[in-house]
């Protein structure tokens, strides 16, 4: 008989609180101290762990070919886990590895409210959830749970998460942008019961059916939660059957334990002790634009500082103290949508071999300040684009664990971070004559951070989903009424640096077929950039415009031949759309929230690329002719901010370096630095007056006035920096 | 555990290892001796004798001082330039060009590429010695320079490391 499997008389919910009490006596999961059937027999052991893992994955995969979105289809917004009676992730598929945590919170809510009495937890049950203050990210990010009994005792439960590409909410899509409180966010499922005896119940169907643009993304991604769940369950059973239910529960728990282990000595093994700081910023921008409920009526600067302590026993304290408040906008988010960022950064950072679970919940914790857009004190606001500031959040996270790495030597681990990815959402008419919601998910698929030894991905990296995929065209075309004029690289959209940032796309559309597209936009920084670069890098520029034409004289450019705009085009001073184009041209700052457009209009949407690594000028000069030869960094750059000097051969289209001309730039580059620099100290005491003088625009005064009442330790450290009187206030 | 030589380490931390091989690395599990060769290769990089105790960016290295006072532990660029005690921002230190106007802006973020200067600066910070750029902050106006790291080296060698942390004869200033 072991301890972690001598429970069978108690209700879950004892068993919860039992496993909680032994965790904090001996700092183990559930009170496991020693990892006995790893030691005894761990071929058997690790063959248990394969084995489930493996069943994850296949559930999934399977899920993907049921699934009728193309957003899990194409793009696989999806992921499959295992829980334990109590809702500790014990392991996970491939896919949207955020909720780790997030469903583990699902799970625990309805044992701490009783649903073993009411509504009943019972075999064949199916539980759904998409309220980010129970435990998922946002409002499109449906969680779907099934129990696992074996005879009569709960052993786990099967557990699936989609991001559904439509919710209902005040703007058409998942991520709802103009959502401004949770009233206006779509349709809520609230940890309810939506199913017996292995089916959907049919009023709950009947619900999504009348409550979405677009049912059929949810309705059909739902059925193939549930057979990927079902899936999962039964070969679970049928697992215990072979292994035991004594060694099962047992193995389950030793490998969450064995996880907390692990990520503690990671930590110990690629870190360096010590405290490190850093920020970005977010730029919201909505005053006055058409939809704005008066309460969201304002722009906001969002500062995003993170204190990350890595102590000597390999716990990591991360502390969001000095970030603003809570508002009136669809950017919030919960402490369990910040356990879903912490995880999706640690399982590519650190996490990424052996057992991905709960293990690394334990050994890491957060400070999420109450009242802030962390941790918001009302359950009622927003959280449908929580993403907007939980992913420069944790790419900051990203850029501080890589400073340990790069200490510490493991500098092919140094990753300058994710990066927002902004969506476009959409709704209206769509080409078939029907109403139609759609987030087009082709923004999984943006520029990376660069690393420390190169550089970062090209249109090919989020942060959410270590898959990443655009999709196919062809395949988002079936979906929206719009056709694609073309998808290509933005030159010079990645951070410069020694390792460039990976490089995004711009896709520039013909609205086709429709007398009615509202496209709502969402993830956008505005005027400011929401991520950095790192080391001397430079951050990547991405406080993008969208750019439309009304009323386009398109379908006559065709009609005569002439060169349509498939891009912005590389002079960033006039887009291809306003030199090309004839109509109503408009360029919208920030997201695009605008009046519909119709058939024959024009529309271009920018993405992210990620920061640099390492000082630009230390650039390999051959990696920089690459780069302009494939239309990554244009010649301008090349040599404004690079320092290399380029000769084009225009007739074979090939670049090459002029290598003495290059060294003499570099050499000038470097004294103009020194020549235009000035030093901290003086450059402090002139700021200071500013300071003083408090002339800042409104949005920045504001963002101090916020953090400074929210945060003392920031209001401190603030004085303290500019020497300011005790009574400063901003 | 994996273990590599000197010249495959020097090769992948200067980005100069061949792809596949940099993959198989990052495939592996670490090697755990990393670190001290690490130290040794960018101890023949810089252009200083004081030892590297610890690497905190791009040509920045806090170091154990061989001249008076001996042992004090510094944050020194690889041309040697010095910025200070560990245990203060070496920012303070340095040069800083500020981008926060549309011409300088421009250099580097040209037309639609563009920030709003009055909500953030881009701000560089060079070294005086040898005019490297060292880091660069994207923060609005009035943001406190921040303090990237401070690690507790103590902890690291004794603890992590099972190493004695060469002594220090002055005492650290307080933060």
């Amino acid at each position: 008989m072991n301890d972690a499997s001598a429970n069978e008389t108690m209700t879950v919910k004892e068993q919860l609180l039992e496993y909680d009490r032994r965790f904090r006596e001996t700092g183990c999961y559930a009170g496991i101290t020693e990892l006995k059937y790893r030691e005894y027999d761990p071929l058997r052991y690790e063959s248990l762990h394969t084995k489930l893992r493996s069943m994850t994955i296949a559930a999934r995969e399977m899920a993907r070919s049921i699934s009728a979105s193309p957003g899990v289809r194409e793009v696989g917004e999806m992921v499959v886990a295992l829980y334990t009676p109590e809702g500790d992730a014990i392991s996970l598929s491939t896919g949207i590895m955020v909720h780790v945590h997030t469903m583990s919170r699902f799970i625990k809510w309805m044992i701490q409210n009783g649903y073993e009495e009411s509504p009943g937890i019972c075999p064949g049950d199916i539980f759904a959830n998409n309220d980010a203050f129970i435990g998922t990210v946002q409002v499109p990010d449906v969680m779907v749970v099934v129990p696992i009994f074996h005879d009569d005792e709960l052993v786990g439960w099967a557990g699936t998460v989609a991001h559904e590409l439509e919710v209902g909410g005040i703007t058409p899509g998942g991520d709802v942008y103009l959502a401004q409180e949770r009233f206006t966010e779509g349709l809520f499922v609230t940890a309810e019961k939506v199913g017996y005896n292995d089916e959907l119940r049919r009023d709950y169907l009947i619900r999504l059916e009348r409550n979405l643009r677009m049912p059929i993304y949810w309705m059909f991604d739902d059925k193939a939660k549930v057979a990927a769940n079902l899936e999962l369950r039964d070969q679970v059973k049928e697992l215990i059957d072979d292994v035991g239910l004594d060694y099962y529960k047992r193995a389950t728990r030793e490998f969450i334990e064995e996880g907390r282990r692990a990520q503690l000595s990671r930590v110990k093994q690629l870190m360096v002790p010590g405290r490190y700081r850093g920020h970005t910023f977010f730029g919201h921008l909505t005053e006055g634009k058409p939809g704005i409920l008066p309460l969201g009526d304002e722009n906001l600067l969002y500062s995003i500082p993170l204190e990350l302590d890595v102590r000597g026993d390999g716990q990591m304290h991360l502390d969001f103290e000095g970030t603003g408040s809570w508002g009136y906008h669809s950017m919030n988010c919960t402490p369990a949508g910040m356990d879903g960022g912490l995880f999706v950064t640690l399982t590519q950072s650190m996490n990424y071999e052996g057992k991905v679970n709960d293990g690394a919940w334990l050994a890491t914790d957060m400070n999420l300040p109450l009242g802030t857009w962390t941790n918001p004190d009302r359950h009622t606001v927003a959280t449908a684009t929580s993403w907007s500031l939980l992913l420069p959040a944790f790419g900051v996270f990203q850029r501080l664990l890589s400073r340990g790495f790069v200490g510490r030597g493991f500098k092919e681990e140094a990753f300058v971070g994710q990066v927002n990815s902004p969506m476009v959402e959409m709704g209206g008419q769509s080409q078939y004559g029907d109403q139609f919601g759609m987030a087009l998910f082709e923004c999984a698929a943006a520029g990376s951070g660069a690393l420390g030894i190169k550089d970062g991905i090209d249109t090919g990296y989020v942060g959410w989903n270590p898959e990443s995929d655009m999709g196919n065209m062809e395949v988002w075309e079936q979906g929206i009424p719009m056709l694609y004029l073309g998808r290509s690289i933005t030159a010079d959209s990645g951070g410069p640096g020694r390792y460039r940032g990976g490089t995004s796309f711009t896709s520039t559309w013909l609205v086709h077929n429709t007398d009615e597209l509202t496209i709502a936009t969402s993830e956008h920084s505005s005027r400011v950039f929401d991520n950095a670069g790192m080391c001397g890098g430079y951050p990547a520029p991405t406080a993008h415009r969208h750019f439309t034409v009304r009323n386009s004289n398109i379908e006559q450019m065709a009609e005569e031949r002439k060169p349509l705009p498939h891009e912005l085009g590389s002079d960033p001073y006039m887009s291809d759309m306003e030199r090309l184009v004839e109509g109503d041209k408009n360029v919208v700052e920030g997201p695009h929230i605008d009046k519909p457009l119709q058939s024959g209009d024009l529309f271009a949407h920018s993405y992210n690329g990620g920061g640099g690594y390492g000082d630009p000028i230390e650039r390999d000069p051959l990696e920089i002719a690459r780069d302009v030869e494939n239309g990554y960094v244009t010649a301008e750059i090349a040599e404004r901010t690079h320092a290399v000097v380029l000769d084009h051969d225009e007739e074979r289209n090939i670049w090459h370096v002029d290598e003495e001309a290059t060294a003499s730039l570099r050499e000038k580059t470097r004294n103009a630095r020194l020549n235009k620099a000035v030093s901290v100290e003086d450059w402090i005491e002139s700021e200071r007056k500013r300071v003083l003088e408090r002339d800042f625009v409104t949005e920045v005064r504001k963002m101090y006035q916020d953090t400074m009442g929210i945060s003392s330790r920031f209001n401190e450290e603030f004085r303290e920096f500019w020497r300011l009187p005790n009574d400063f206030v901003m | 555990m994996a273990s590599y030589n000197h010249d495959t380490i020097r090769d992948l931390i200067d980005g100069q290892l061949p792809w596949q091989s940099t993959r198989s690395i990052m495939s592996q599990y670490k090697d755990d001796d990393r670190f001290f060769k690490y130290i040794d290769i960018l101890q023949e990089q810089v252009k200083f004798n004081d030892p590297i105790l610890l690497p905190i960016g791009e040509h920045l290295y806090i170091v154990a001082k061989q001249g008076e006072p001996q042992g004090e532990r510094v944050v020194k660029c690889g041309c040697g330039y010095e910025f200070g005690h560990y245990t203060s921002n070496w920012k303070l230190k340095a040069a800083i060009n500020v981008r926060d106007d549309e011409e300088e802006i421009a250099e580097i973020y040209p037309g639609r590429h563009s920030y709003d200067p009055e909500w953030m600066e881009i701000r560089e910070f060079i070294c005086p010695g040898c005019a490297t750029l060292l880091e660069v902050e994207a923060a609005a106006p009035g943001y406190p320079i921040v303090f990237d790291f401070l690690p507790d080296l103590e902890t690291f060698y004794h603890d992590w490391l099972d190493r004695e942390l060469p002594v220090e004869t002055i005492p650290s200033p307080d933060l």
